[in-house]
């Protein structure tokens, strides 16, 4: 077994003990990357050098006896919307192509205070807009699972590079679904920790009041150590939540005995593949034979959510998208007549087909005459969603549903239809307008071998309990499976 | 005004600083009423809204500290920069 095919938890026991060296291990990811990334094409940036380096140095302290964190030496991928000092950050805009922050974001502090190796910079949908990381300036990302198939998004990049083993974790944003739907399509785990646990200071803003910052990984050990990582408040974020968070890592036992499992009966309704139901169902019903309590509850507004969220994260984009004028950073167009044809040119060149549809959508429900059709009703729901949600909670522990309605689907297939895409976010947005937290687990796989992913969703700040049932269904259904030959052509 | 999801395209872009040509429009057009047509099945609901009081924004104190980053830093990312200064087209005639 080579390196880079284990677990991050795994891993730091390895290199706690002494067995292997971190710099094997970053050796090791790397070989893959270069084996495995044409096929693939995860990776924006790669951080090689730096990457090497920093995990000699962590050898050096590790040998001199200095107790470490448990990611130490651990390579991990970011999603390239994540700022990180001194390598570019593009958020795979054109408007971003050649911009290098001079910060790193609260999360890339953190981990590289833990020690952590930051591999490099993931591929993503532009701005986090899209659901098959197709919208992405730069290249597509292919499925590691069949690579004439998208990975879902926006966080496609480093769900397949997980899945390929081209990281051994990674970091993705989640605004309507961004890191469950990916993970979900990549046969991973994807946290979307609850709103404000996460610090999104350096995480260029897409929808503040919906994005948040989480974890993809190969297991659901991994998914705490990582999210135990990267919590906490931060006075650099005001959405921040001042608490305190008790390690994850190290509790998940798989006790589901007495779990009390709702199954909302519209996440099951005529949009959802057939097969998919029957997966989520199945493991549903192992947890249930573990101990766990099964009932059907109801959350009326779901059928609504999707326009909701379109227009309030519309909303929040265009207003945070404004920034890119082509004066202090970014793209400027070539030439400029005067201020008002360089903000014009400028921002028509550096965004695509896509972004520039949602500033429009945003710009348009928050004009003068629109705000209160549109917008101020689309809060109006939000707070409905959320009611719905905290009285289901009084009678059920966590609320379990399909992650995305359908397995991966081929390059294209979606791109010309803006509602069909909108589609796949169905099971997940509402997890966003709640601001609840929420993890997708592989469940099962199609005929042709693409994964299925099932999403359990919990109370604010209740992820130990979410990762429990993650973990107790892992342990029945066997985990990460690697992909095998795709299409004949990859290698994995 | 719901119910006349007609948008006027040229008039938002504008808005919002982006240029959308002729041959675009009918494209972005289409695509924009559909939609708003989705967005529209919303429900209407007999309700307020008022500040979140569980979830109010806790800003920090407006003071200056030492971002450690010198000038010349910052102006790397910046697209033309003379003296030290971001460079924009003439403003004022």
């Amino acid at each position: 077994m080579e390196l880079y095919e284990y677990k991050a938890s795994e891993l730091s026991e390895m290199l706690g003990k002494g067995e292997i060296s971190s710099k094997e291990l970053t050796e090791s990811v790397f070989d893959k990357i270069e084996k495995t990334e044409p096929s693939i094409g995860a990776y924006l940036t790669l951080n090689c050098e730096s990457a090497l380096a920093e995990a000699e140095k962590i050898d050096k302290r590790r040998a001199s006896g200095e107790e470490l964190s448990p990611l130490a030496g651990i390579p991990i991928g970011i999603k390239d919307n994540i700022s990180t000092s001194g390598i570019r950050t593009t958020c795979a805009s054109r408007m971003l192509e050649n911009y290098t922050p001079v910060f790193d974001a609260t999360v890339i502090t953190k981990l590289k205070n833990a020690g952590a190796i930051i591999t490099g910079k993931l591929n993503m949908d532009e701005f986090a807009m899209g659901s098959s990381t197709e919208t992405s300036y730069f290249q597509p990302t292919k499925n590691p699972f069949d690579t004439s198939c998208v990975p879902g998004g926006s966080s496609g990049g480093s769900a397949a590079a997980v899945a390929s083993m081209e990281a051994v974790m990674a970091l993705g944003s989640d605004t309507g679904g961004s890191i469950r739907q990916p993970s979900s399509l990549c046969g991973v785990v994807g946290l979307k920790p609850t709103y404000g646990s996460v610090s999104r200071y350096g995480l260029v803003a897409f929808a503040s009041s919906l994005d948040q910052i989480g974890s993809i990984t190969r297991s659901v050990k991994d998914s705490a150590m990582l999210f135990d990582a990267i919590c906490g408040h931060d006075q650099m974020d005001a959405t921040s939540a001042r608490r305190e968070y008790s390690p994850i890592s190290g509790t998940l036992d798989g006790d589901v005995c007495g779990l009390r499992i709702g199954i909302p009966k519209e996440y099951f309704g005529d949009g959802i593949k057939p097969e998919v139901k029957e997966a989520v169902m199945n493991s549903v019903k192992a947890l249930e034979s573990r101990g766990a309590t099964v009932r059907e509850i109801s959350l009326p507004s779901t059928e609504y959510a999707l326009s909701a969220y379109y227009i309030i994260a519309c909303a929040e984009a265009s207003s945070n998208l404004a920034r890119f004028d082509g004066v202090k950073y970014g793209y400027r167009c070539e030439n400029p007549e005067n201020l008002m044809d360089m903000y014009e040119r400028t921002r028509s060149e550096g965004f695509g087909r896509e972004v520039k549809r949602r500033i429009i959508l945003g710009t348009f429900v928050l004009s003068s005459g629109y705000y209160d059709a549109y917008y101020k009703k689309a809060k109006l729901l939000q707070k409905r969603i959320r009611s719905e949600f905290d009285s289901s909670f009084n009678d059920v522990d966590v609320i379990i549903t399909p992650t995305s309605p359908f397995e991966a689907f081929k390059f294209g297939d979606k791109m010309d239809d803006p509602l069909a895409m909108y589609s796949a976010d169905i099971c997940t947005v509402t997890v966003n307008i709640a601001g609840l937290p929420a993890v997708s687990v592989p469940c099962g796989y199609s005929e042709t071998g693409l994964p299925y992913g099932m999403q359990i969703i919990g109370r604010s700040f209740d992820e130990r309990t979410i990762l429990n049932t993650a973990y107790a269904h892992e342990t029945d259904f066997g985990g990460f499976k690697a992909p095998v030959i795709a299409n004949g052509e990859v290698e994995l | 005004m719901a119910n006349n999801p007609n948008i006027d395209i040229k008039h938002v872009a504008k808005l919002a600083r982006i240029k959308i040509s002729d041959d675009e429009l009918p494209r972005y057009s289409e695509e924009m009423n559909n939609i708003i047509k989705m967005v529209e099945a919303m429900p209407e609901i007999d309700d307020e809204l008022l500040v979140d009081e569980s979830n109010v924004m806790d800003l920090r104190e407006d003071k200056l500290s030492d971002s450690k980053l010198s000038r010349d830093e910052i102006l790397k990312n910046a697209p033309k920069v003379v003296a030290g200064c971001v460079v924009v087209p003439k403003t004022v005639e």
